[in-house]
Order: C-alpha cells, then structure tokens, then sequence
C-alpha cells in the first residue's frame, strides 16, 4: 500500500481531525517541499512525523495551522477547509513553533498575556498560570524575562504557554529541543496527561525515542515524501521476526566485505552498510552470526564490534531514510 | 462577555510595549522638546515679545509631533512581533491578519492621544493657561487620530516592506528627523525659505496635522486648515491599502 494514499473521510466522519490528501506545497515553483501526502489523523491519537532538516515536516506543521497555502491537494483540519476557515480553525488549535516567539516581558507576564489573547477569564487565568509555572518548573523564574532564559528554560515557557488555553488539536514542533533527559521526559509526560484528557497531538520530532515514548502512529517523511506511516505497533510488528545486528570492521577492506555479506546473507537479511560500520536486518540471527565470523576468516577482515539487538523505531527510519531511499508501506 | 479579539489585542500591544525606555522615548523626547525649546528659542523670540509666546506656538507642534512617535510605535510593534517570534504565533492563534494590523493602527492611535494629551497637560502647567472649547478640542482630537493612523500606515508599509531589523530602524529615524524638521512643528512656514524646502513643507502631512491642531489650539482655523485635513485624510486612505497590501503579502515564516 502506498503510504501517501489514504481513504477518503466518510460522510459525518467525526473523530477525523486533520485529513490531507495528494498534498504538494513549493516555495520556490522548482522544488517541492510536499510532495503528495497523503494522511490522517483521529481524534485523540498523537501522531508522529518524524524526518530529517528540511524533510518537509515544518512546511506540513505550517499547512495545517494556516499559516501557509498548500500548492495543491486536499487538507481539512477538524472538518474545515484551511482556505477559507482560517479563523475557526485557529480557535481551536494550539501551535508550539519550533522557534522562540516571545513578548518582551516576564515569564509570568508571558503566560498572563497569552491567556488574555485567548480571551481566557481571569480567575481561570491566574488558576492555570499557577499550575502551569508549577508544572514546568517555572516557579522561580516567573519574574524572569522570557528573553533571558536558556534554551531549554524558554521552550518549557513557550509549552507552557501553549496550555493557557483550550484546544482540540496541539502542533508541536521540535518541543523538546533544548531540554535536559529529565525536562524532556517530564514534557513528554505532560503532553501525554493531556492526550488522556482528550487533546489530540501532531508531533514532530528528530528523536526517535520521543516518538516510541509519545506516539500512536508514525509517519517517517522524507523530500516531501511520506515514506513510512503505520501506527507503531504495526511497523514494529512488520520488523517483529526480525532482529537488528550492529557491526564494525577495523581492519581490511570493509567495502567488499560488506559488499560479499549481502550477498552471502542473500535476501532474507538487509545490510545497510557506511563506512566501516553496518547494521543488518535478519530474521535469522544465528545464521547470520555464523556467516559473518565465517567471512570475516576467510577475507581477513577484523570485527571489531557485534551486537544483537531487538528493532527501534531508529531502525525502520535508517531503513526508509538513511539508505537508498526505499519506501516501506504499512501491510 | 467575551473580549473582541482587536480589544484583545491592543491591549497586548499596549502591555508589552509600555516598558519605562518605551515611554522615555514617546513622551519624555517631545517633553524635553517642549521644555528645551520652548524657553531656549523662546528666550530668542523673547527679544521681540515674550517667550511665553513661543511655548504657545511651540505646544500644538510637539502635540502633533506625537503622532509620528505613535506610528513608529505601530512600526516597531510590527518589526518586533517579527524578531522575535510573535507575528506568526499571533497569525496560528485565533485572529485574522487584518485583526492583528488595525490592533496595531489602533495601538498607534491610542499612543498618538494619550502622548499629545500630557504634552498638553504638560504645556498647561508650564503656560497656565490652554484650549478649554469642546470644539477646539474636537479639531485637536480628530487631527491627532487622523494623523496618528497616516504615520501608523506609513511605518507599518515600510515595516512590511524592509527585510531587515537595521535597515527598518535607519529608515525610521531618518524619517523622524525629517518629517520632523521640515514641518510647522518648531516654526512657522516663512516666505523666507529657499522654494524646495517651502514645498517639501507643503507635502509633509506633519505640516497638516500641525497646521490643524495649532488652528485649534489658537482658535485660529482656516479654509486651509480644512482643505490640508481633507488631503490627509486622503492620503490616509492611499497608505492604509498600501500597508494593508503590504503586510498581507509578508512572509511570516518561522524557521
């Protein structure tokens, strides 16, 4: 199945709350920075896309909050077409972009003013800037303005922020760049207590681990493209007879040693290979570990490092992304 | 009930930029002006009369002075919310482009009344005496408003138009300085000056705006006064398209 296909919603389809179909945007009349997406989200799922810089992710972030025009194609974000209700939809969304956006004031002030924006009471106000200082860890710096705080102290801001209001629907762009292990699990773990409350969540992400922890289904993008898209649990499901060897070579020539191992392994193994380092997808592990310390003899070829390890998520993205391109649709 | 969103956002506007360097520059430079000048070049104009004199001439021109302050308030607001990440986090919230822009117009507006209204206050007390006629004041408010949204259109058209925070900030205050000085803010328009400079007078809107308000503040308005309100109003209308036209086709990206 092609992954930038997708179902049309059916009529009165009330839990659709982004649907895109054969999405193309270019900035520029030469390049695409979409090209043909197609996907879906449902109410109350978190969906991941993740991809490389410039894969194309923040141009989708920026189509489906409005901000800009898709080129071409389908888009409806809660059942509204973007063209022409812009508003409405931005009434109902929250957007946490992946560059700073602050008001030249204090934490505190920045929270406060947001909130004013959204129209929301104050007494209501005053009640989630409290929590939300509290929950971030921006108590003691709500005096502080927003301007000078460190990297990752102004992206809990900017999240932060973003929960001065009501939503259907939260972007989140890159939200944890910046941040420490722990500050990052602990945002993670917010947006998740809110996705328990109903909130559905659009996520993109470099970090694959963020996406295991965070997501329901997954969508890996590349030039434009949508390379992979499944939930989870179906793309692990799909690498599930399989395991993951890593290995690194020291001496000799790796090229052709990696070179006559794919060969060697025949088609029931992939062997993504750079430099003097490969990982190798099988379904048969002892097999493969046989022939691998059996060639490494017979070439002369060191090993240097061998590990066995169960399939990541990272694995699937290096398989679509990384290496050679090649598209792996959901089954 | 709920706040409408231009509401909403002036009053952002106002909160986010009345920090005490913001307010030195809007009401304490045209309040030294008013000070400095008023009795520095009114102890000259002393020799001929009193330099009370020129403190009355020199107050309706710092007031109307106030609303090229305001439309660099409705410029910088703009170049700001671009710096630093606000315009395209404003546009992903739940305002229209055009909401944002005449929040900014009113912001200006706002500014524009309430900087010429202390230097009012301001000249009062230094006079002691002022314009107390609802008419007089009607004029004075309805030059200021409209001169307030002129300047304001203007910047935010040069705002949308400039790529670069520097080049926006240059721009700015050469526009300051000569709107400025080549007006009837500081001195009357003499048959004396060299013709270029007499017609740059004429075509700067500053001049009507200072014409109008010293006319009313004087209880001296004339015909002209009138006609060079009608051609500002006009002008008004040309720079709030071209602003308007301007900012709607800005890029307001992110990354």
């Amino acid at each position: 199945m092609d992954p930038n296909r997708v179902a049309p919603p059916l009529r009165g389809e009330k839990d659709l709350v982004v649907y895109a179909e054969n999405l193309r945007h270019t900035y520029d009349r030469q390049r695409f920075a979409l090209d043909g997406v197609s996907f879906t989200v449902r109410r109350g799922e978190v969906f991941g896309l993740l991809g490389r810089n410039g894969a194309g992710k923040s141009t989708l972030i920026k189509a489906m909050t409005t901000l800009i025009q898709p080129t071409s194609g389908t888009l409806r974000v809660l059942g509204m077409d973007p063209a022409h209700d812009g508003q409405k939809i931005r009434s109902r969304i929250g957007v946490v972009q992946q560059s700073e956006s602050f008001d030249f004031t204090t934490v505190q002030g920045n929270l406060d003013v947001y909130g004013v924006l959204w129209g929301v009471p104050k007494a209501e106000r005053t009640r989630r800037r409290e929590r939300l200082l509290a929950r971030y860890g921006l108590g003691d710096l709500r005096k502080r303005r927003a301007f000078d705080l460190s990297g990752g102290q102004k992206r809990r801001v900017q999240v932060a922020r973003e929960f001065m209001h009501d939503m259907d629907v939260l972007f989140l762009d890159e939200p944890t760049v910046g941040l420490d292990v722990i500050m990052r699990r602990e945002m993670l773990d917010s947006v998740r207590d809110e996705v328990r409350r109903g909130l559905t969540v659009v996520f993109t992400t470099h970090n694959l681990e963020e996406a295991d922890y965070l997501c329901d289904r997954v969508a890996v993008i590349d030039e434009g493209k949508i390379l992979v898209l499944d939930t989870l649990e179906n793309l692990k499901r799909l690498y599930g007879g399989k395991k993951t060897i890593d290995l690194s070579v020291s001496d000799g020539d790796s090229a052709r040693y990696f070179a006559a191992l794919t060969d060697v392994l025949g088609p029931r193994a992939t062997v993504t290979a750079k430099d003097r380092s490969a990982v190798i997808l099988t379904d048969d592990t002892k097999e493969a570990l046989s022939k691998i310390v059996e060639l490494s003899h017979s070439t002369g070829v060191q090993l240097d490092w061998l590990n066995v390890r169960k399939n990541t998520l990272e694995d699937v993205f290096l398989r679509s992304v990384g290496h050679g391109g090649e598209s792996i649709a959901s089954t | 009930m709920p706040v409408p969103n231009l509401l909403r956002l002036i009053y952002r506007n106002i909160k986010v930029n009345t920090d005490p360097g913001s307010l030195i520059i809007l009401i304490g430079l045209p309040g030294m002006y008013l000070v400095f000048f008023g009795y520095g070049f009114g102890s000259l104009a002393a020799a001929g009369g009193s330099s009370t004199a020129y403190l009355s001439f020199l107050t309706p021109g710092i007031m109307s002075f106030q609303v090229v302050m305001a439309g660099t308030v409705g410029g910088s607001i703009l170049w700001a919310d671009r710096r630093w990440g606000m315009l395209s986090q404003l546009l992903v919230g739940p305002f229209t482009r055009l909401q944002y822009l005449l929040g900014i117009m009113l912001t200006s507006m706002m500014f524009g009344l309430g900087g010429s209204a202390v230097m009012l206050g301001v000249a009062y007390a230094l006079i002691g005496s002022g314009p107390a006629q609802p008419l007089a004041l009607a004029v004075m408010f309805a030059s200021i408003t409209l001169g307030s949204i002129f300047f304001g259109a203007l910047m935010l058209f040069i705002g949308a138009l400039v790529k670069s925070n520097t080049a926006y900030n240059s721009v700015q205050i050469l526009l300051i300085f000569i709107v400025n000085f080549a007006s009837t803010v500081f001195y009357p328009l003499s048959s004396g000056l060299p013709v270029a400079l007499r017609v740059l007078f004429y075509v700067n809107p500053l001049t009507y705006v200072a014409d109008a308000v010293r006319g009313a503040y004087s209880g001296t308005l004339t015909g002209l006064d009138v006609y060079q309100m009608l051609l500002l109003g006009a002008e008004t209308v040309v720079f709030l398209f071209l602003a308007v036209r301007a900012y709607m086709r800005s890029d307001v990206s992110y990354e």
